[in-house]
């Protein structure tokens, strides 16, 4: 059915890439908080290389998903899930998987951008630390290369041992979006990274994203409509733990398939 | 504490602090503080060598690490530790811990400094114990996720982020828990053997000591009003004051960067 | 991103938890397995002849607690709470009630053998007093006052302002809004700060040492705030260090019921405070 999806997807828009394969697919996927049942049924595909949406009103189950998929969600006490999610054809949720392994390849930047209260030089650098790199040349290297990416190197190259507290918050989000690509992942999740910034840092965040785009399969969730058919090439719309409906950004936005998605993205709800 | 002022009139101060005899009863009278600063020094040192250890490794397994049950059992267990009446551990310690090593270390009495710093770390870790915790508590839930996100395993969030991040508040609670062991009275009284010696060496804790607290408590019942001795009891307070106030100090300072900090 | 690691990470997290544990495990073994003990000696020395009335022992050990505490309480909590109302509800920001804060955390910190001389030059010399109930008391309530103090300016704080605000919308006086908004939602609270300071000072040895108690009394129970007292943590005291008299039993049977005490105090103040939390929910 998802595979449908997809396919389906590909026929109607002409962005995919012949390259296009699937990320991470969800099958079924089914979660509770205790025993309040926050996600139902879920199904979708994740493309690789491409920026993939996840919009809907508050409490709809959104960030719930995101964070299933870099098994955050294990670090909530009666936090459970059910159903398969795959990374690359491999189940995250099985016995073999090492979650420290899963979130060094899906990495995840927050909605508060939350530096580390140390330098930016450290922040950076802490996740290569954490995996083993010690030599000092090579951490250089490592933090000069990802803050270039992250958009950011330019303006703090002279006060990398300054903590990082100090620095605006699109500059902090943007430290974060380093730290996460100092790890090398192949996925990033964002959940809601911009909600706590002011239009101009935004802007400077999603033009980012469109650059990563090339090198790194990315998910946003969003409660920003604008956002979301600005920077994604594909839409999954939730509503009450279920997701509606998921196709190419343009399709969910100018002729949903389903009523309630319509209702949404014309701002009759929400 | 105005009683302890005259005192200083009659001694000059550098030979009361750096006096090596405490000599009351002899004659001449000798009030050399030394010994008893010395003394306190070396138990609490002794003390806090077990407690931060311990005391720490304990706070960050009831905040990070055991399970819900483990953890709602420990908690009230480790404040019901805080409450049991020093004079209780005084007699637990003459009475049962203090015959037990001197059995186990062949020695001929059971009141000697490390029966007294050993009951002094338990009195005080209950105090690291909790502040360290509450401050290990305080660090946001966010940092924890972002290390966790970046592929740390817990105990790798643990030492480089949460530690880290709470770090005045463990300051805070050493200091709290060094002023507790400095300032315990009934315990080192009844445990330590209370010979005004100055201790030498790691033997030392092997041999009685005795401290400032423990000095006033067993002397200043056979005091006459307004004596020599009475007064220097009195400066012993003082000092003993001026210290804790310094601990206690530095211990608010830290909460208060904390609290700064967290913003 | 490839691991380079010489320990794994995961061997390295297994270790230290481990390490963990056992911390926690020497930390609450030896005290657990002493208390047993303790209980255990406690109720085997307890008979009936513990508590026959005489000029020491038991019972006048304990009626003698008793009296001090309460009369500790009765000094300690009014002085402690108007201080603490004083602080929460009046005060501003200025330097004289900061000064009063950093004097208050300080003074909790204070070693109780200074609160021993302290009371011994005022109360019991200066104040002419003698060693008595009265002395000791006083000396209880200065020990006691900062944790009453802090207690409860933190409890009344707990009163959310809207409540305040609402009282003061209807025209009520601010000693109006204190006497009948406030202080009745704050009460559990101070209830509570008042039973942990009267654990705290049921145990204390040091303040009355020089201050109210004596082993061997004229009569067993004190009738007037002149007298002298016994108390159980000074019984203890002279029993395990000065009296060889004292029998295993009488002092396992004062251990025994000192702690007793004080750990029902402190069960009662947890109590308290669970309930509350789980019904003001504001």
């Amino acid at each position: 059915m998802v595979r449908q999806m997809i396919e389906v997807a590909m026929q109607e828009d002409v962005i995919i890439r012949p390259d296009t394969d699937i990320k991470m697919e969800a099958a079924g996927v089914d979660m509770w908080y205790g025993s309040f049942q926050a996600l139902t049924g879920v199904c979708i595909a994740v493309p690789a290389r491409q920026i993939t949406a996840l919009i809907g009103p508050s409490g709809c189950g959104k960030s719930s998903f995101l964070r299933c998929l870099n098994r955050m969600n294990d670090t909530i006490d009666g936090a459970r899930v059910e159903g398969s999610i795959t990374l690359d054809g491999c189940d995250i949720y099985s016995r073999e998987t090492d979650v420290v392994e899963l979130r060094k390849t899906v990495g995840m930047v927050f909605q508060q951008p939350n530096p580390f209260p140390m330098s930016i030089w450290d922040n950076v650098a802490y996740g290569p630390r954490l995996h083993g790199v010690r030599s000092r040349s090579e951490l250089n290297e490592i933090v000069e290369r990802s803050l270039t990416r992250a958009a950011l190197w330019d303006e703090v190259k002279d006060k990398l041992h300054q903590n990082a507290r100090g620095i605006s918050g699109g500059q902090q989000q943007r430290l974060c979006i380093a730290r996460t690509l100092a790890v090398e992942p192949e996925v990033i999740l964002m959940d809601e990274p911009c909600s706590a910034l002011d239009p101009a840092a935004t802007f400077r965040i999603e033009e980012l994203m469109l650059e990563l785009m090339e090198t790194y399969t990315i998910i946003i969730v969003t409660h920003n409509m604008y956002q979301a058919s600005r920077v994604s090439q594909f839409t999954g719309f939730f509503l009450l733990g279920e997701l509606i409906e998921f196709g190419p950004t343009a399709r969910i936005f100018e002729n949903p398939l389903d009523s309630r998605t319509d209702d949404y993205v014309r701002g009759r709800f929400g | 504490m105005r009683d302890s002022l005259p005192i200083f009139t009659k001694y000059p101060l550098g030979e009361l602090l750096s006096g090596t005899r405490w000599a009351p009863t002899s004659d001449p009278e000798r009030f050399g503080m030394l010994p008893l600063m010395l003394g306190s020094l070396y138990v609490t040192l002794g003390a806090m060598v077990i407690a931060v250890p311990l005391g720490l490794a304990t706070a960050v397994f009831i905040a990070e690490v055991a399970p819900k049950p483990v953890q709602e059992f420990l908690k009230p267990t480790v404040e019901m530790l805080a409450a049991v009446p020093s004079v209780v551990y005084g007699f637990l310690g003459l009475l049962l811990v203090g015959p037990w090593l001197a059995d186990a270390m062949d020695l001929p009495v059971g009141r000697f400094a490390g029966v007294g710093a050993l009951i002094l770390a338990f009195m005080a870790m209950p105090t690291i114990v909790s502040v360290s915790e509450d401050a290990i508590r305080a660090v946001p839930v966010a940092l924890r996720e972002n290390s966790l996100a970046l592929g740390a395993t817990r105990w790798q969030t643990i030492v480089r982020v949460v530690l880290p991040a709470g770090r005045s508040g463990i300051i805070a609670s050493i200091m709290l828990g060094l002023g507790r062991a400095i300032g315990e009275t009934m315990t080192v009284l009844m445990v330590t053997g209370n010979a005004a010696v100055i201790p030498q060496g790691l033997a030392g804790m092997l041999k009685p000591v005795r401290t400032m607290t423990a000095t006033i408590a067993a002397e200043m019942g056979e005091t006459a009003y307004r004596t020599e001795h009475y007064y220097a009891l009195f400066a012993v307070g003082l000092l003993l004051f001026i210290i804790t106030f310094i601990t206690n100090s530095i211990a608010d300072w830290a909460v208060r960067s904390a609290g700064g900090m967290r913003e | 991103m490839k691991s380079r690691h010489l320990v794994h990470p995961r061997l390295a997290e297994k270790v230290a938890f481990g390490g963990l544990w056992t911390a926690a495990v020497v930390v609450i073994a030896p005290v657990f397995g002493i208390i047993a003990y303790m209980l255990y000696r406690g109720i085997g020395a307890l008979n009936p002849e513990m508590f026959q009335v005489g000029t020491k022992g038991l019972v006048p050990a304990i009626v003698g607690t008793t009296a001090l505490v309460l009369l500790t309480a009765l000094i300690a909590a009014p002085l402690g709470v108007a201080a603490a109302i004083y602080l929460s509800e009046y005060a501003g920001r200025g330097p004289l009630v900061r000064a009063i804060r950093l004097a208050l955390v300080n003074l909790a910190g204070v070693p109780s053998v200074v609160y021993g001389l302290f009371g011994l030059a005022l109360f019991v010399m200066l104040f002419q007093l003698g060693r008595c109930l009265l002395a000791g008391a006083c000396t209880l309530a200065l020990l006691v006052l900062p944790l009453v103090i802090s207690a409860s300016e933190e409890a009344l704080r707990q009163v959310p302002h809207s409540l305040r605000q609402a009282s003061w919308g209807i025209g009520a006086t601010r000693w109006q809004t204190i006497r009948r908004i406030v202080l009745p939602n704050a009460m559990p609270g101070i209830i509570t700060a008042l039973i942990l300071s009267i654990g705290r000072a049921a145990g204390e040895t040091a303040p009355i040492l020089f201050t109210a108690a004596f082993y061997s009394l004229s009569k067993p129970f004190p009738t007037s705030l002149k007298d002298p007292i016994l108390v159980l943590p000074y019984q203890l005291y002279v029993m395990a260090t000065e009296d060889p008299h004292a029998t295993e039993e009488q002092k396992w049977a004062t251990a025994f019921i000192l702690v007793v005490l004080v750990v029902a105090l402190n069960l009662a103040a947890i109590a308290i405070r669970a309930r509350l939390r789980r019904k003001q929910r504001w």
